[in-house]
Formats: C-alpha cells, sequence, structure tokens
C-alpha cells in the first residue's frame, strides 16, 4: 500500500474575516499550501466542514473549491463530523491516497461562523447532539459540557483553578502564532474572573466563535512528514446514554489503534494537538490517550507538563483555545500545525528536536474522534 | 423546533415514552432500535419513570435563540429511579435546592413558542419535588 506525506500546508489566521466568504477562505488556504508544492496536481479534493449550509446557504463545498481553483473536473467531496470535520477529511483523504486510487490529495477544511450572531452560532453548533432528543430540550453545546465538566470534578475532587491550567498554556503559546486568533497571555485568575457562560465553563475556558481554513497537500509522492496512522472511532452518539460519562471511548480507541498501527510507543510522541475545545475536553483526551492518570491531567498541566518547554507540549500554537475554533476546519489545521512542528517551520513555536508528534480531534463530546500519528521524514 | 418532528416524537416529549429490550429487560430513554447492551432488536415502547434525582446542573446564561426568552436556563443531568441518564431543563428553579441528589419529578411545561400567533411546544421539565424543598 502506498505511504502518505504532507508536501505543503496553507493556513488563514483564524479570526472575523468580514471581507472574505466561504470560497475565499478556501482558496487563500489551498493556494497557500499548492504554492508551496510547485508541480502538484491534486487528482481529488476533500473539504471538511460542519455547517456551511446552516451559516452561509452553501453546500457543496467539494464543487465549489474545485471551480474556485480553477479545477473543475478533479473528483471533490465534503465530509462533515461536527468539530471533527477536519480531522476526518484528513482520515479520507489518507484513506484515498492509501488505496492506491490517488496520488495527491488536497484537504481543507474550512468554517464561516461570524457571519451568525451568537444566538444562532449556539445554535449551529448544538446541531453536533442529537435534535430531537437535546436540542428540543434545551441543551446547548457548551452547555453539555458544563455538566461533563461538574461529573468530572465532582469524581476526581478537581478544583476550577486546576482546570484553568488549559485556557492558560494555550494561551501562552498563541502569542507567537502567527495565525492565532488570541495573541495574549492569560492567568488562571483572568480565566476565574471572566464572565460564566454555563458554570463551570466561562468565556476564557471556551473556544472563541472565528472564521479560519487550513489546507494539507497529501501525497504519496513524498514529503518532509509521514503520516504514520490515521484513525476513526466514535463513542455512543448521545452523550448522557453512556454508562461511564468519564469514558472518552472515541479518543480512547482511535489513539490506541493509531499508536499502534505506527509502530510506537506512547512515550516516543514529542507533542500533541488535542482537541481542548474545554478544559474537561482537554483533559479526558489526555487521560484517555494514556498520557495522564485518570482525574490528574489538570494537575499535570498545573505542573507544566504540558508546557512548550516541558515533557509533552500541547496546543503548540494556541490549540482551540488560542489559535482559535473555526469548527470544521480545527482538525486541519492541527494537521497543518504538527507538519511545521515535524518539518521545521513552527518559527519562535518550535518545539526542539520533534520527530513524532499526534493530532486529536473531536466531534461532538467525544462522539466521533480522529487521530493522526505524523513522523518527520527530513 | 420542527412541527412535524415534534408531533412524531410526541409520546416522549411528553410520556416520556422510551424502550426496554424484551431479551435482556434493559431500558431506554429516548427510544432506541438495537439493545446497547444485548444487541437485541426485540424492542418494545415502555414509559420512563417520571421520578428520579439529580446528578448536577448547569445554568447556561447564552441559550440557543429559540430558548432566549427563558435565559437563564437551569439544565440538569437526572437520574430517572430505573437508572436511565436524561438531560432536561429544570423548572421552578430555587438554586438553593439543586443539590446532588435532590428528588425530581417531571412536570409539562412549555418548551418554545413560534411567536405570539404560532405553535407552542410544551414538553418534560423536571422540578425539585415540593417535599424536599419544604425540608
Ligand atoms: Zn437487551
Amino acid at each position: 500500500m502506498n505511504r502518505v506525506f504532507i508536501r505543503s500546508v496553507g493556513l488563514v489566521p483564524v479570526g472575523e474575516h468580514w471581507e472574505k466568504g466561504l470560497a475565499d477562505l478556501m482558496y487563500e488556504a489551498a493556494s497557500n499550501a499548492l504554492l508551496a508544492a510547485p508541480g502538484i496536481k491534486p487528482d481529488k479534493i476533500i473539504v471538511g466542514n460542519m455547517f456551511s449550509g446552516y451559516a452561509e446557504h452553501q453546500e457543496q463545498l467539494g464543487s465549489l473549491l474545485a471551480s474556485t481553483l480553477g479545477m473543475a473536473g478533479v473528483s471533490a467531496i465534503k465530509v462533515e463530523a461536527a468539530c471533527g470535520s477536519g480531522g476526518v477529511a484528513v482520515h479520507e483523504g489518507y484513506l484515498s491516497i492509501k488505496s492506491g486510487e490517488y496520488e495527491n490529495v488536497l484537504v481543507v477544511g474550512v468554517e464561516k461562523m461570524k457571519d451568525m450572531g451568537t444566538g444562532k452560532a449556539t445554535k449551529a453548533l448544538s446541531m453536533a447532539e442529537s435534535a430531537e432528543y437535546t436540542q428540543v430540550a434545551g441543551a446547548s453545546f457548551i452547555s453539555l459540557n458544563a455538566l461533563l465538566s461538574k461529573v468530572y470534578m465532582a469524581h476526581y475532587g478537581r478544583k476550577d483553578e486546576e482546570m484553568a491550567s488549559f485556557p492558560v498554556i494555550a494561551h501562552r503559546n498563541g502569542v507567537t502564532a502567527a495565525h492565532a486568533q488570541f495573541r495574549k497571555e492569560i492567568t488562571v485568575k483572568d480565566v476565574l474572573s471572566s464572565a460564566i457562560i454555563a458554570d463551570p465553563i466561562r468565556l476564557l475556558s471556551s473556544p472563541p466563535a472565528g472564521d479560519g481554513a487550513a489546507a494539507v497537500l497529501l501525497s504519496s509522492k513524498g514529503g518532509e512528514v509521514e503520516v504514520l496512522a490515521s484513525e476513526v472511532a466514535t463513542n455512543q452518539f448521545i452523550f448522557q446514554e453512556r454508562e461511564n460519562l468519564l469514558d472518552f471511548m472515541a479518543s480512547r480507541i482511535a489513539s490506541s489503534r493509531a499508536v499502534a498501527k505506527a509502530g510506537i510507543g506512547v512515550s516516543m510522541i514529542d507533542f500533541m494537538e488535542v482537541h481542548d475545545a474545554f478544559p474537561v475536553v482537554a483533559a479526558l483526551a489526555l487521560e484517555s490517550i494514556g498520557i495522564s492518570k485518570p482525574g490528574m491531567a489538570p494537575i499535570d498541566a498545573m505542573n507544566g507538563r504540558f508546557n512548550c518547554d516541558g515533557e509533552l507540549p500541547i496546543g503548540t500554537f494556541g490549540g482551540l483555545k488560542a489559535r482559535g475554533h473555526p469548527v470544521g476546519a480545527t482538525g486541519a489545521y492541527q494537521v497543518a500545525e504538527a507538519y511545521l512542528q515535524l518539518s521545521g517551520g513552527a518559527g519562535k513555536n518550535q518545539i526542539g528536536g520533534a520527530k513524532i508528534g499526534l493530532t486529536h480531534n473531536v466531534g461532538g463530546i467525544d462522539s466521533t474522534c480522529a487521530v493522526h500519528v505524523l513522523r518527520s521524514a527530513i | 423546533m420542527i412541527p412535524i418532528s415534534y408531533w412524531r416524537n410526541r409520546r416522549s416529549y411528553t410520556a416520556l415514552m422510551g424502550s426496554r429490550c424484551r431479551a435482556c429487560g434493559a431500558e431506554y430513554f429516548p427510544p432506541v432500535r438495537v439493545c446497547r447492551k444485548c444487541k437485541s432488536r426485540d424492542i418494545e415502547p415502555r414509559e420512563m419513570p417520571r421520578k428520579g434525582t439529580l446528578i448536577t446542573y448547569t445554568k447556561l446564561t447564552e441559550p440557543a435563540e429559540e430558548f432566549g426568552k427563558q435565559t437563564p436556563v437551569y439544565l440538569g443531568l437526572i437520574e430517572l429511579s430505573n437508572g436511565v441518564k436524561l438531560v432536561s431543563t429544570l423548572a421552578d428553579v430555587s438554586e438553593s435546592e439543586l443539590n446532588e441528589g435532590a428528588p425530581v419529578s417531571m412536570v409539562i411545561r412549555r418548551w418554545t413558542e413560534e411567536g405570539p400567533t404560532g405553535i407552542i411546544y410544551y414538553g418534560y421539565k423536571f422540578k425539585v419535588d415540593a417535599a424536599y424543598s419544604m425540608s
């Protein structure tokens, strides 16, 4: 079977792009990647996106991007898995090459959030959860994460100031990241004095809304980074139906399969881009991957284990909290950021000697999880 | 709310109609087609008990737009007396009563409405039992 490499990436800074629509954002990210890989012509385009239909009345993003790039005729599709759309899109690109059917696949994650007001954006995000049984009862996406946070904190005796370590790390890493939405440090005190959205989740412990697009050009013909493994798994769709609410089964299955298929051990991973949408999600991600003991990830975070100069840096360009979380694009940003780290192109955010990285992207509350293991091929 | 979808699921929304697996007896809400535990497809409708306990709750200050009028929304994670967990809006809230383990019961309340002349959608909410409130 073919090996899969990342040839180049293209990033649009996450933020408020009032002058740019969906096609503009996708075009910018895709062009940046294609210009960095002269001579490579994609034979397939995969777009990861969550709610372009609801937010911008636009579907069929695969064909739209193909035509925008002047490539009508090429195979092109959109894939969707809520906040995990970007990671799942990279996964489908990986499979396209692995199968031998395609040689060069352009994957673009995109989301246009800012055209919607806060109320409509909240509704859009809640569509990750059951329309018939969760949305109708008044539950927003953040409120479900708030319930999960309370269950986690009560079960393990974790405190607000321990949970707040995650957004603090994210913001510190975002300061020097050119494509990050927020480039300003915050303190635990800042987090805990910010407005409550759904207790214990506050403004500074939840990701911002932003527009963004990230492109990853995959190729069977070699590149500076190799995708060693790409796995997708699912958890029980309706969160409250899960027997153990604290078992991130999708993350656990996808990461253990990916690590095994990559032929590495977890201890060989030099950095991780984890889905730190909320502190509790970062914690359960790290615990389900086997990095922290159950209930201990916030303590590890507080003790500096996940800092850029720590044992296992996470969110090296600011993660979802500071780089930003343009929902369906996030998983593609993570893989692009891992490429920058592993090809020595991370600038001031460079993790010295990084050889192996892992990306972890979830849709809903661990309803879908996409994990990639990548290795420097320089 | 999608009107016909509401109508289709009305028994679940107003009477907590869920499922019971005829093979192993496991109960579910919302209703299922395949038993999670034994994978049987021999499933019958079953109303859930209308009493349970509060596991935890959150106070939501930025709900989705159709719930904007009800801000703040109190959302509870509830364990029904048969062990089934569900997420529901809480009604008639007095924050001091929202303790872990507080006994709660189902009530029918207004969920959302489509403007002053449109459909009003009713469904289950849960409230802390009066006896507990008094104590
Ligand atoms: Zn059964």
